[in-house]
């Protein structure tokens, strides 16, 4: 048994000898029940009231009472809640594109190199170490005058006096750099495995017809790892969407909650606030924005009359 | 660009963004090990002139609060994933072996759970948590661990579960055992590889959980490891950056060493990347 994702082989369609389908009906039912009951008692029912109380004004005393709207009307009315919304959208941007061109541009330049995957070995350390510590070694990187003001001035490069964490949008920025960092050696790795399914022949082929560097990989390489690029966007797209842990460990939405992501602002609504209902709003529109990317994502990825 | 100048070119680059790359950790061992009276904030990139880096550890352990958090974190990481493997091939035989009518719509449900972002269920969660008494204990996390790691358990023990033969069930069936005993001794070992695997995966996202510890616990005996490592940074005062960053690394080693030590297993089963 070589990987996990095994295919479900043809099934005998013809009912077992000793007992026909129904018998097994009951002990079925007792083998799925602890899944759905742990799922729908920790999950879809918080789901639900989390969407009823956005339509409600409360703060975790007394019963909500109903305002219809209103969260959701003064949700973007709120300044912070723009800027979190600007933040978020930036975090989208620069996650599907510098993680996975890095990462692209690892994979290609060290496959089929001599040592290639000891090249690799720096990317994929930060992957290992968790988001927390990630957090913590940017946050003591990026302090004001620290490591990397330090190297900048040592190297004459302008930038030292910048205050990478408090001026925004400078603080999502770099801290889309700081998860990239973590991100880009995994997705480097991923686009590797892709490059070695690629069939050796059609390469080549067009090595002898006399490609090779940017024509190889504009014209081979590229179609071919298309699919996989399309899931690595996919994933990051919606991973970016939901981004907490290493802006809450960096800067804790930053000063004027300025680098808040709508996770943070929900988070800081609801547990710093007590303003659930508000707070609760929030979740709901970022529920909704991730499943629409989702979608909308997969249907423009599998439309057959799309070009390129 | 002649095929000369791409051989040396294609290492050089990736020469320098390695560097680039190591840099960041180069800072944090270097830093984590200097002796707090010595370090100096504006030249971090100096290297130790003594080692104290087992010092500052043990500062993030004592005044940080870390050692009650690794144990707590060792109980959620290891109960909560075997438990949702276990449920997650629970619900894999009962569609694929028994036949779960409208099996795959449960499924499909079960799955759902892990659709929409965690920021939807966390305030009904720390309400009902204190409704229930089970706010800021360590069966309240155990129990929302479960819950979160059971879709994708499920999603992998169905497609593992759905490649073994029906024959097999039919043939423990003629020999007189019961379900469980099919389930147990038969289908669960057949899939060790499987479980292994999830619960691995699971495992590090337990570990690696900041949220939920933020949102459903508070004192140093219930709280997770990553709350209480990103906690660290607001006790400045009490603890020196030196052992922020000790703690920063020791909270890592777990997972560095596992992700070495199963890096095979998963290049060989990367398919799950995909999820």
């Amino acid at each position: 048994m070589s990987g996990l994702a095994v295919a479900a082989p043809e099934r005998t369609t013809t009912p077992g000898p000793v007992r026909r389908r129904g018998s097994y009906r009951w002990s079925a039912r007792g083998f799925g029940l602890p899944a759905l009951l742990v799922v729908a008692v920790l999950l879809y029912l918080p789901f639900l009231w989390t969407t009823w109380i956005s339509f409600t004004e409360y703060n975790g005393l007394g019963s909500p009472s109903w305002v219809g709207l209103d969260n959701y009307r003064a949700m973007f009315d709120d300044p912070n809640f723009l800027t979190s919304l600007r933040n978020t959208l930036i975090w989208v941007v620069g996650s599907i594109t510098v993680p996975v061109g890095l990462g692209l541009l690892i994979a290609t330049l060290s496959y089929g190199m001599r040592f290639g995957s000891w090249l690799r070995l720096p990317f994929l350390i930060p992957y290992a170490i968790s988001g927390v510590a990630v957090g913590v070694v940017w946050r003591f990187v990026l302090q004001n005058g620290g490591g990397l003001s330090q190297a900048l001035d040592a190297l004459g490069l302008p930038g030292a006096d910048s205050r990478w964490l408090s001026d925004a949008p400078l603080n999502t920025i770099v801290m889309i750099g700081a998860a990239a960092w973590q991100q880009s050696g995994v997705n480097a790795l991923l686009f590797v495995i892709g490059l070695q399914s690629i069939p050796r022949e059609p390469i080549e082929a067009a090595r002898l017809d006399g490609a090779s560097g940017w024509r190889m990989f504009r014209h081979m390489h590229w179609p071919m790892l298309r699919p996989l690029t399309t899931v690595v966007v996919g994933l990051s797209l919606v991973a970016s969407l939901k981004t907490f842990d290493i802006v809450w460990v960096m800067t804790k939405g930053g000063p004027g909650r300025n680098a808040e992501t709508l996770a943070v602002t929900m988070y800081e609504e609801t547990f710093v606030n007590s303003a659930y209902g508000a707070g609760s709003a929030v979740a709901v529109f970022l529920s909704v924005v991730t499943f629409l990317a989702a979608i909308t994502y997969l249907r423009r990825q599998l439309s057959p009359e799309r070009t390129v | 660009m002649t095929p000369m100048a791409a051989r040396i070119l294609r290492p050089t680059v990736l020469v320098v963004l390695g560097l680039i790359w190591l840099a960041p950790i180069y800072l944090l061992l270097v830093n984590a090990s200097k002796d707090p009276a010595r370090y100096a904030a504006d030249q971090v990139w100096r290297p130790v002139s003594d080692f104290a880096l087992f010092d500052n550890m043990r500062q993030a352990w004592e005044i940080g609060g870390l050692g009650d958090a690794v144990t707590s974190t060792l109980l959620y990481s290891v109960i909560a994933p075997a438990l949702a493997v276990l449920i997650g091939a629970a619900l894999g035989f009962g569609i694929v072996a028994l036949r779960l009518k409208h099996g795959f719509f449960w499924f499909v449900l079960v799955f759902g759970g892990t659709v929409f972002p965690l920021q939807m269920i966390l305030m009904p969660l720390f309400v009902g948590y204190v409704e229930a008494g089970i706010y800021d204990s360590r069966l309240g996390m155990v129990a929302i661990y479960t819950a979160v790691t059971v879709p994708f358990a499920a999603l992998v023990m169905r497609n593992f579960l759905g490649g073994i033969a029906h024959q097999v069930f039919e043939a423990a069936v003629m020999d007189g055992a019961t379900t469980w005993r099919i389930f147990w001794r038969i289908y669960l070992p057949m899939s060790t590889s499987a479980l292994v695997a999830v619960f691995i995966l699971q495992a590090t996202f337990v570990w690696n959980d900041l949220l939920l510890g933020l949102a459903l616990s508070q004192s140093d005996e219930v709280r997770p490891l990553m709350t209480a490592a990103a906690a660290l940074q607001d006790t400045y005062g009490g603890l020196q950056l030196t052992a922020v960053l000790a703690g920063g690394l020791l909270v890592s080693l777990p997972t560095v060493v596992l992700f070495l030590s199963t890096q095979r297993i998963f290049s060989r089963g990367l398919n799950l990347g995909q999820f």
